[in-house]
């Protein structure tokens, strides 16, 4: 079905340009015809091509790219929940100097756009020495600024425990360390599944970003397609909705695995 | 190294950038404002395919990269409608759509934080839907809205850096001109990153602001 639309265009000489949308413009009004011809107008019949089948020949390229969006995305949100979690440590621990850094970082990167971090490290790292490729380059940052948004969640995750259990806790004689990761970890984790979630969601959105630093990911490999088949409407119209149904089905996921974990907690807690 | 120093003139050419990245914000954080508590009185008041459609919208902007929408309206719109979309014009319609879809969950959840009996209490007095809305909701559905808004437009703020990519020449694309003349990233990336910090700590600031004037009411005042 490549033509579901039919654009008549009418130009007037020396004039400027007007369109009218039209279900076929075969079924035009002969009047009208006349009439436009008679007053100085051409006509000229336009076809809005929205064809699929184009892009059947792209798709293991896409796959690639897929599969790429997926590494990427995969490992930076390890590398973002490690370092969320590190820093949520420090933010809810009692040391002065490890709260004050831990709260400038989660600040800075909250507040400076991705795409700047993202040339800071990409133009930045080489100045110093640092030859790394883009893919490590993309993994990086994307950690980086996911453990900023994650380790905001943790904490607020860990803040929200009731003070009764960690002092029950203390009074039972558990070392610090252990407090943390047996009593309050599991906790926070539990109850901040559904906004970690959202951060990951958002992470994988911010993870078409990286194609702007030559690394072929979804978005990067699309751009290829696009500019190949000169059919960048259809490219990109697939593209967004590929990323809607990820992400869609990540958040399902996400759903799950938040009643899954506190099926034993009373209605309306979590 | 003749033409790779910094000039006194870049800090014009940085300050443009901000304007335009500003100018952009603003511009289409007042579409998106709009557009979002439109989309969100069509919810309220139910109106059939219209209110599953904006839903619709507004899930498939907020769960798609903005980079991709902003790449499907300046390369795929020109393409389609055979028409002629400027990067400005694109960077406009993108991100005035993409606000408008998280506005509207921010709009809807306000709408829905006010209580039902205060509706209820405002039917039985004989108020109609729309005076409901105009005179009940939205005074406290405003209050209830600013925090989160107030986040969004943060992160908003950073959103209009993607527009670079495009060609807009923002506050973003003049940092990447002006790396790749004097070939010192750190120095660009850390003065472009500190315009884009200071701004989006006087967006929060204002959001805390209003958020205090219009939760003044409820304040605790003594007695």
């Amino acid at each position: 079905m490549p033509t579901i639309l039919s654009w008549l265009n009418v130009k007037r000489s020396g004039g400027g340009w007007g369109t009218t949308p039209l279900k076929n413009a075969a079924a035009v009004d002969t009047d009208l015809l006349i009439l436009l011809s008679e007053t100085g107008f051409t006509i000229e019949a336009r076809r809005l091509q929205f064809d699929l089948s184009i892009l059947a020949k792209h798709i293991p390229f896409l796959l690639e790219g897929t599969w790429l969006t997926f590494k990427v995305c995969l490992i930076s949100v390890i590398g973002s929940l490690v370092l969320g979690l590190l820093v949520a440590a420090a933010r809810t621990s009692s040391s002065t100097f490890l709260n004050r850094l831990s709260a400038v970082y989660v600040d800075m990167f909250r507040n400076i756009p991705f795409i700047v971090q993202l040339f800071f490290f990409y133009f930045g790292l080489p100045e110093i020495g640092i030859y790394i490729d883009a893919l490590s380059t993309g993994i990086i940052a994307l950690s980086i600024a996911g453990g900023a948004f994650t380790s905001d969640v943790i904490r607020s995750g860990i803040l929200a425990i009731e003070p009764g259990v960690i002092e029950a806790a203390q009074v039972s004689g558990l070392k610090r360390a252990t407090i943390f990761r047996r009593i309050a970890l599991p906790i926070a984790l539990r109850t901040s599944v559904r906004p970690l979630g959202s951060v990951f969601i958002n992470l994988i959105l911010t993870s078409s970003v990286l194609s702007t630093i030559t690394l072929n990911e979804l978005t990067g490999s699309a751009k290829i397609v696009a500019s190949q088949t000169f059919r960048p409407f259809e490219v990109y119209f697939v593209l967004l909705v590929a990323y809607a149904a990820l992400t869609w089905s990540v958040s399902i996921v996400i759903g799950a695995l938040h009643r899954h974990l506190n099926r034993n907690q009373a209605e309306g807690v979590a | 190294m003749r033409y790779g120093d910094f000039t006194p003139y870049d800090l014009v050419l940085l300050l443009q950038g901000l304007s335009v990245s500003l100018a952009l914000f603003v511009s289409t954080t007042l579409i998106g404002l709009l557009v979002g508590t439109l989309w969100a009185v069509i919810r309220f008041y139910r109106l059939p395919v219209l209110a599953q459609l904006v839903a619709f919208i507004a899930e498939l902007l907020k769960n798609s990269p903005v980079l991709v929408q902003l790449f499907l309206v300046f390369f795929g719109l020109p393409a389609f409608l055979k028409i002629n979309v400027t990067p400005t014009e694109a960077a406009v319609i993108t991100l005035s759509g993409n606000s408008a879809a998280f506005i509207y969950v921010i709009a809807v959840s306000a709408i829905e934080s006010v209580g039902r009996d205060q509706l209820e209490a405002a039917r039985v007095f004989g108020l109609n839907r729309w005076q409901i809305l105009r005179r009940v909701i939205a005074p406290q559905a405003a209050a209830f809205a600013v925090g989160p808004l107030t986040g969004l437009l943060v992160n908003q703020l950073q959103v209009t850096s993607l527009i670079s990519v495009i060609g807009v020449i923002d506050l973003t694309k003049v940092g990447n001109i002006l790396n790749l003349r004097t070939l010192k990233p750190f120095v660009v990336w850390t003065i472009v990153g500190a315009l884009y910090y200071l701004t989006a700590k006087l967006v929060a600031y204002a959001g805390a602001r209003l958020e205090t004037r219009l939760r003044a009411h409820t304040k605790w005042k003594g007695l």
